[in-house]
């Protein structure tokens, strides 16, 4: 496929692929609010429209092109605002289209009959378009405007059912946290723009920039620059936003935990890559970060019931090997694994949504016992993008997190690639768990027949072309490693062992899995389930809600607000309220002045000035 | 200059001391307001006096200015005074005393 675009052609598709879903929301939000099925309508054309675009940009990319216009002026500071079209760019263009789109058809079966539909396919515009955006930015003063709106429209989605307690709650949690790290982001960008006058990404990422900024100052910024992935890709330790954030509907989770929200941090990272490789110690920092956070998630999904927090739990490791793989060094790798990753988990949330929808609840258990494994095709599905996120082969996972694991194979220090290797096993297990519990369970419920939601077509074909994906898209490893990195060569030597062990340590957790949850006459009852206080570390999240309420309570509200309180009580209110009581004393005393006789307040002054000249003559 | 000036000067605080008791003594608003006519006369003899003594214009020009001002004073005055005895029945001073302190 050789197609040439000259600029104005390739500036015409990256508009294409950027606005239709911006306009689709202003018209579903001004003048659709009443007609559901036509704002369905807008919102799926939109975004295939934008779909399109990305596929002819990609199919059309010869070489990085920037278009950008001037967009503020300020002093010797000018910022630019445009598009960056490179290979990193396109590739998540593509998935962010694609994946929105197969999300937002699957929607309208499992949104059907929802009061809120039109505004649901709303925020979905908006929520596309500000990733779309995002992904585009040539500079990161205009990614960070996009990213603080894929901010909102995920507060937006996350407490869609805002009748619903705990869903407003999950979309001020996801806010204020992800806020934090946003705040770090913020600083970094400041740093950056102090030092060498310029946020583009082009600039940021050549290889003079090093030279530009001290070795100190760009290991802080980069650090920085990392606390606001912490808080989008929820690492360790704002990582308990995202299992909370199962409050919204179950299409949104499969759009969050994709390609959109959580991937913009490890999409940041990537796009930095240059730049941050620079800071060597903050690339440790990286690793390690990942490796918590990675090991942390995996343990918790393993004594979880509710079936779209064990994919939660599940999405927050596997981003923590995104981040391990880039923290290692490895671009390409991390890059894969994001974009394997993607297909498969939106596999996974589109397949439970199915049952979430038809059942009413989100218990493993539950769904178990009332018969899911009637429903062939997820069922089927959802097989699949387990065994991908436990990385068997040949499915996608197994290729991207084999190329993860020989990337921490490569690094000096072998305590990586053995955290990498427990994490794989504990993947296994845990989506495996859930698998058996789901498929076999104990005992079943009689009756209830072959019930179908009412629109099972459109829900099954989005699972259907995504399981498509997730078994082919492992096989074009060679193809985006030459599309994404210039020179193939660099990458380190393969450690042929690493595959083995990985593969190996993935079939054991499976088996452990069967033994445990799946075996006739097995009781059901996990290995880490076994000991209270392990599975109570693993329940309260390693108590780290517990941690971060302690920190509010006594570092922000007993030492910060007290002190301000003490400040505007004492000092604010006690200064105004002395001033107006001196005036009102003042007034008090000056009013005896006033006589009430008109005379002696018109002779007062006179006698004054008599008495003042009489003892000035005097002198 | 026939008259001394210190002679002028002296008519002029005897005429504003007038006024002044006028204003301050009399129970009457109407008296009052006379009496504050006297007291500008008394100014304005000393400025007369002043001009005739540095044979200067500006005294007589002041002095017409105090003329004008007395008139529109007056009718001013008048009216507020009118006004004040409708509200009140009453056109003594005294009687006016709802800021006594």
């Amino acid at each position: 496929m050789m197609l040439s675009f000259n600029q104005d052609l390739v500036l015409v598709f990256a508009l294409l692929s950027v606005l239709p879903p911006l306009f689709s929301f202003g018209l579903i939000v001004v003048f659709l609010r009443s007609s559901p099925g036509l704002s369905s309508l807008v919102s799926i054309s939109a975004v295939a429209v934008s779909l399109i675009g990305a596929v002819l940009l990609l199919l059309g990319f010869r070489r990085p092109v920037e278009l950008s216009a001037t967009w503020i002026v300020t002093g010797h500071l000018s910022f630019p605002f445009g598009f960056l079209l490179d290979p990193t760019s396109l590739l998540m263009l593509v998935l962010v289209a694609g994946i929105s789109l197969l999300v937002q058809v699957y929607s309208v079966g499992y949104m059907a009959a929802d009061p809120g539909y039109s505004r649901y396919f709303a925020f979905q515009s908006l929520f596309a378009w500000a990733m779309i955006a995002l992904v585009l930015s040539s500079s990161l003063l205009q990614l960070y405007v996009f990213w603080e709106l894929v901010g909102l429209s995920s507060y937006l989605l996350i407490g869609f059912w805002y009748e619903k307690f705990s869903a407003t709650q999950a979309g001020k949690k996801a806010f204020v946290m992800t806020r934090v790290g946003d705040v770090a982001l913020f600083m970094g960008l400041l740093l950056v723009l102090l030092h060498t006058g310029s946020l583009g990404i082009q600039e940021m990422n050549g290889s003079d920039m090093a030279s530009r900024m001290s070795p100190d100052l760009l290991t802080l910024s980069a650090l920085l620059i990392f606390g606001g992935v912490i808080g989008k890709s929820a690492q360790f330790p704002l990582l308990t936003w995202l299992p909370d954030a199962m409050e919204g509907p179950t299409p949104v989770s499969a759009l969050l935990h994709s390609a959109t929200m959580v991937a913009a941090g490890v999409y940041l990272l990537a796009r930095l890559f240059p730049f941050l490789s620079h800071a060597e110690a903050a690339m440790t920092v990286f690793l390690t970060i990942g490796t918590i956070t990675m090991v942390m998630a995996s343990t918790m999904a393993m004594v979880e019931k509710d079936l779209k927090r064990i994919w939660a739990y599940s999405t927050v490791s596997q981003l923590g090997f995104m981040i391990m793989a880039l923290g290692a060094g490895g671009f390409f790798e991390g890059t894969f694994h994001l974009t394997t990753h993607a297909v498969f988990k939106a596999l996974l949330f589109l397949c439970s949504g199915v049952w979430i929808h038809l059942y009413g609840t989100n218990d493993v258990f539950a769904i178990g016992r009332r018969g899911a494994r009637r429903l062939k095709a997820p069922m089927i599905c959802i097989f699949l993008a387990a065994a991908s996120l436990s990385g068997i082969a040949p499915l996608s996972g197994f290729f991207s997190k084999e190329a993860v694991m020989g990337a921490l194979a490569g690094l000096d220090n072998p305590v990586w690639v053995a955290a990498g290797l427990l994490g794989v096993f504990l993947t296994a297990y845990y989506a495996f768990r859930a698998l058996f519990i789901l498929a076999l369970p104990l005992k079943e419920e009689k009756g209830g027949g072959d019930e179908k939601p009412a629109l099972f077509r459109t829900m099954v074909w989005p699972i259907i072309i995504l399981s498509f994906f997730t078994v082919v898209l492992g096989w074009l490893e060679p193809f985006l490693e030459g599309f994404l990195v210039e020179d193939v060569n660099i990458r380190t030597n393969p450690h042929s062992w690493v595959v083995w062990a990985s593969s190996g340590l993935a079939v054991l957790g499976v088996m452990v899995a069967w033994l445990e949850f799946g075996r006739k006459g097995s009781a059901r009852i996990g290995f880490a389930e076994r000991w209270a206080p392990v599975r109570e570390l693993f329940a309260q999240r390693w108590y780290l809600d517990h941690a971060y309420e302690l920190v509010l309570e006594y570092v922000v509200y007993r030492t910060f607000a007290a002190l301000c309180s003490r400040n505007d009580q004492k000092v604010i209110d006690g200064g105004v309220d002395g001033l107006s009581r001196l005036t009102v004393a003042g007034g008090r005393v000056l009013s005896h002045l006033q006589s009430g006789a008109l005379r002696y307040n018109v002779a007062l002054p006179f006698v004054i000035v008599g008495i003042v000249v009489f003892c000035v003559l005097l002198v | 200059m026939i008259v001394p000036y210190g002679h002028v000067l002296v008519l002029a605080g005897i005429i504003f001391c007038l006024g002044l008791t006028c204003v301050v003594a009399r129970r009457n608003l109407i008296m009052v307001l006379i009496g504050v006519e006297i007291m500008l006369n008394g100014a304005a003899v000393a400025f007369m006096g002043s001009g005739l003594l540095w044979q200067r214009l500006e005294g007589q020009a002041f002095v017409l200015f105090i003329l004008g001002i007395a008139a529109t004073e007056v009718s001013v005055g008048l009216a507020l005074i009118l006004h004040a005895y409708r509200r009140s029945g009453s056109v003594d001073p005294d009687t006016y005393s709802v800021l006594k302190g």
